[in-house]
């Protein structure tokens, strides 16, 4: 693995200055069937293609983003703060 | 480098031989004499220069005591010590020659057919060891030399120094761009150093690329890697002794592959004779170093590559005594040396052979990055295709003014044990033919099963014969049998190189060398040193100083360092609302100036962390976290904070902030004159916090008891770490005040049952299993693991932890096996003798039926059986009435 992943703050850098966060999943209500929460847990979608992940810039700015990357080709297509408008 | 003039003197086996400046350690050698530079892999036959490239086996050696270093392309320095390797006695006489006698006995896949047994892997491997092989590796002390790691960056790198390289370098240089031109060979050129071509205008090319500014050359440094996002792994050896072999890691806009065509052997039998050599390498030899190898030369290839090799060895003055083409040729003869080449209708006596071998784009580059090589039989070789974006190749790589000689396929008819496909491991035409009637008779198959092109070469010499005798025996086309993959590192890479600079960080508390100066025994906790125990001048053993820490804090006062906590300053007003939602406890409600423990759950409801949570004033609070566990807690609360717009600010103090833990009976009198804090139960009672000076220093006292005993955590400026140890320590002089470690303080917390997070628990521990089913507040209405807690709270836990005391004078190892009624049953996760009990005791994963007071369970000890009882209370003041004290 060496591919570059845009930090929405500090621009293209080498992934090792990064921590994956995994797969940008959302948190059911708390009041949320089992099988909801088991699945929240345990199971991940694995996407061979695009998928929108967590990212933590952990060699710089060490802020959370998210970024949309295909997992075939590791290429960051795009990345941002969440809640970002833009 | 310093030396004379025109003469440089290198050690050779202990005798100095003289060079030339310029002159590679391979030529040198050869002008002195040398002939045989290698022994074979697997035979020990005589092996001696053939390519002069750095892309064939022949000439590795030992150099300055790094092994398998390619002599044919590493410059001489004056006091290079160079020894042979795998031969014994010497190169010219190797007793392991016999090997080769008994190459019937040795056939294709002979260790996955003899090796069956292991006792007899384990008597052979040996005697194997000593008889097969490379260099050895230096051992682990005799490690010489720096190495580092240079990261670098250019819009484009080049790859290959020839006359398309230069071309390509020049033309992006001029085009305003920064370019990286890396070069294996010492000096830039590719063929046209030794190859006489019209359009030559080499040394324009060359003094072009030195004046422009924006380009960098790196010659004599190998690229042994493509990866993904253009990342280059270049490898530049030491230039000289003092030097540091450098790993760069250059990640360029653009790659341009320019790495050429080079040439590989013909296939007969003999063909690995010493003075049987590559055509290319007889012409570096006579036009890079001015040696004339040989008298006599027989030239084997077809036209057109042969005439203007015959050309150029005559005007050398060399007699050719023939030209042959290589399906005629039966062998080659000779004893120590080639002397004769045998066609099939004449006999040519000879000095030297020159094989005009097939060019081969040398694409492993391309390969690694993901082109798709392809057969082109116009061509007669393997050409790159579909390169992926960012990575384009010129000159020969690209197939460019290749033309297939007419000696494809590569092989001759019958196969010849004698014929060698792969220098490296002394594979030959008949192994490969044996192997693919075995059954192996796919080329990745075949590779994997004859070791062919896993070798020091990695395919260079013998992949195109390799793949020649594969589709002759299966019938296939070159097409269809196609290539082996490619895979980085092509070519090797120093272990020392990927390693890079030996630096271990090392982190010191503020009050290090006040441990130091108290005799502390150290622990690397991470990248931290802390004290595992302070000796004792006296000579006592480590149980004795470990005792009397342990009774200085039970019985007087103790002081031990904690700087190495996580700490977190958290400001703002959704702080608490932040706790109640990362922390299994609930927070909001704690009043300033109370402390609380805190837990840390996933969302499977598993134990991440644990640490305390201090309430300064009403929006500010201080957390700590476990030492190891600092960047994980501060990037999992940044996580949740990600778009909620809570107010909240965290600053991480741990490096800030140097920490104490002051227990013991006497603690308040050690701490009353340092501070003007009310130190009473009255004014600061057990789980109190506050912030007040302590021995000059603005500090956060905590009262909490880890230890057990009456004590309070004080958190300082690190700047003021030295000052304030000293002043706590002088002012329990008086009470014989001693400075505890990490042993003394894990004995301690165990007599309390109190659990390390990460040590008594693990990756499924949650809080009902561990005993600490009161931690999670299921009424709060969300937190991180609730969904997950409030279902295992209305499940009875499978396994539970216990505290066991033993029943004899036994201390289990951590990690111990708990058995019950013979089977196993749990697990001992911590265990120390406590001198409180006067016998071990310990906290281990056991049934939840077994635990409960004076349950019977054995636990293993070393190999033997000992029996232990399970304890419900902690052992040492269960209701906690001394830390309230």
């Amino acid at each position: 693995m060496s591919f570059l992943v845009q930090c929405p703050q500090c621009g293209h850098r080498s992934v090792y200055e990064f921590r994956f966060g995994g797969e940008v999943k959302q948190r059911p209500a708390p009041n949320a069937s089992e099988a909801e929460w088991t699945n929240y847990v345990y199971t991940k979608a694995n996407e061979a293609g695009v998928q929108k992940e967590w990212w933590f810039h952990r060699s710089g700015c060490r802020q959370w983003f998210q970024a949309v990357r295909n997992t075939v080709t590791n290429e960051v297509q795009e990345s941002f703060f969440p809640g970002d408008t833009t | 480098m310093s030396c004379p003039k025109d003469k440089i003197t290198l050690e050779f086996n202990g005798k100095p031989v003289t060079a030339r400046p310029g002159d590679t350690v391979a030529s040198a050698l050869y002008r002195s004499g040398q002939r045989i530079f290698t022994r074979s892999f697997k035979y020990h036959r005589r092996r001696g220069l053939l390519c002069l490239a750095g892309k064939c086996p022949n000439c590795l050696m030992n150099v300055d005591g790094a092994p398998n270093v390619r002599t044919c392309i590493t410059l001489v320095r004056a006091g290079m010590r160079v020894t042979h390797q795998n031969a014994s006695p010497s190169l010219e006489n190797d007793w392991l020659s016999v090997v080769q006698h008994f190459d019937r006995l040795m056939p294709v896949g002979w260790y996955y057919k003899t090796m069956t047994d292991p006792r007899v892997w384990h008597t052979a491997e040996p005697f194997v060891r000593k008889i097969a092989g490379l260099g050895t590796p230096p051992s682990p002390d005799a490690v010489s030399g720096n190495y580092e790691h240079a990261y670098r960056h250019s819009d484009v790198a080049i790859i290959g120094g020839g006359p398309a390289g230069l071309k390509a370098a020049i033309s992006e240089a001029e085009n305003g761009r920064q370019v990286t031109l890396v070069d294996d060979q010492p000096e830039l050129g590719g063929h046209l150093r030794y190859t006489k071509i019209a359009e030559a205008a080499l040394p324009e090319l060359v003094a072009k690329v030195q004046t422009l500014p924006n380009m960098q050359v790196l010659n004599g440094s190998y690229c042994f890697g493509l990866y993904e996002g253009n990342l280059l792994g270049i490898v530049q050896p030491r230039r000289d002794p003092d030097d540091a072999e450098r790993l760069i890691h250059l990640r360029a806009g653009r790659v341009v592959v320019a790495t050429g065509a080079y040439e590989s052997p013909l296939l007969f039998p003999n063909n690995d004779l010493v003075g049987v050599m590559l055509s290319t390498g007889v012409l570096r030899l006579i036009h890079l170093h001015g040696i004339i190898p040989g008298k006599v030369a027989v030239v084997i290839g077809q036209s057109p590559l042969v005439e203007p090799v015959v050309a150029d060895l005559r005007e050398a003055g060399l007699q050719i005594a023939a030209t042959v083409a290589p399906k005629s040729v039966v062998r080659a003869i000779g004893k120590k040396y080639v002397t004769r080449i045998e066609t099939r209708d004449a006999r040519h006596a000879c000095d030297l052979v020159v094989m005009c071998g097939h060019r081969i784009p040398d694409a492993g580059l391309l390969h690694q990055a993901g082109a798709r090589l392809e057969w082109n039989a116009g061509k007669g070789a393997f050409i790159p295709t579909d390169l992926p974006a960012h990575v384009s190749a010129v000159g020969q790589v690209t197939g460019e003014s290749l033309s297939a000689a007419a000696t494809l396929p590569p092989v001759l008819d019958p196969a010849s044990k004698r014929a060698f496909v792969c220098l490296c491991s002394d594979v030959s035409s008949q192994d490969l033919a044996n192997a693919i009637d075995e059954g192996f008779d796919h080329i990745e198959t075949l590779k994997r099963y004859t070791t062919t092109t896993m070798g020091p070469c990695q395919g260079r010499m013998c992949q195109l014969p390799a793949i020649g005798v594969c589709a002759r025996q299966t019938n296939h086309s070159m097409a269809e049998t196609g290539v082996t993959t490619g895979r980085p590192p092509n070519p090797g890479v120093t272990l020392g190189a990927l390693a890079g600079a030996r630096h271990h960080p090392t982190r010191r508390t503020p009050m290090h060398y006040e441990h130091e100066a108290a005799g502390a025994a150290w622990l690397d906790m991470g990248e931290w040193k802390r004290s595992r125990y302070y000796q004792s001048p006296m000579g006592a053993s480590e149980k004795q100083c470990v005792e009397q820490e342990y009774r200085a804090v039970r019985e007087r006062v103790g002081l031990i360092d904690v700087s190495t906590l996580g700490k977190l300053d958290l400001k703002g007003r959704d702080v608490g609302r932040l706790l109640d939602h990362v922390y299994a406890g609930r927070f909001s409600d704690l009043r300033p100036g109370r402390t609380r423990y805190g837990v840390i759950c996933d969302e499977a409801g598993i134990m991440l962390d644990d640490g305390t949570v201090s309430r300064l004033a009403d929006d500010h609070f201080f957390v700590t976290t476990t030492t190891g566990n600092l960047d994980f807690v501060l990037q999992w609360m940044n996580w949740w904070l990600v778009g909620t717009n809570w107010d909240v600010y965290i600053t991480n103090l741990t490096s800030g902030l140097a920490a104490v833990n002051l227990a013991g009976p006497n603690a308040r009198e050690v701490l009353k004159p340092l501070t003007d804090c009310d130190l009473s139960t009255a004014a600061f009672p057990y789980m109190a916090c506050r912030v007040a000076q302590v021995a000059g220093a603005e500090a956060i006292l905590m009262r909490i008891g880890f230890v057990g005993e009456t004590g309070w955590e004080i958190h300082f400026p690190a700047e003021s770490g030295p000052d304030v140890w000293k002043a706590v320590m002088e002012a329990g002089r008086k009470f014989d005040i001693k400075p505890f470690g990490i042993e003394a303080q894990r004995l301690l917390r165990l007599e309390k049952r109190h659990i390390i997070v990460g040590v008594d628990s693990d990756a499924l521990t949650n809080p009902f299993e561990a005993g600490m089913g009161w931690v999670p507040k299921l009424d709060k209405e969300d937190f991180i693991g609730r969904s997950a807690l409030a279902r295992l709270a209305t499940q009875p836990p499978k396994q539970k932890l216990a505290c066991f005391i033993m029943n004899e004078a036994d201390l289990p190892e951590d990690g111990a096996a708990i058995m019950i009624g013979g089977q196993l049953a749990g697990r001992v996760t911590s265990a120390r003798f406590s001198p409180g009990q006067g016998k071990a005791i310990g906290l281990a994963w056991v049934p939840a039926e077994t635990a409960r007071e004076g349950a019977e369970v054995q636990v293993r000890v070393r190999g033997r059986v000992a029996r232990a009882r399970i304890t419900e209370k902690a052992f040492y003041d269960p209701d906690g009435a001394r830390l309230r004290m």
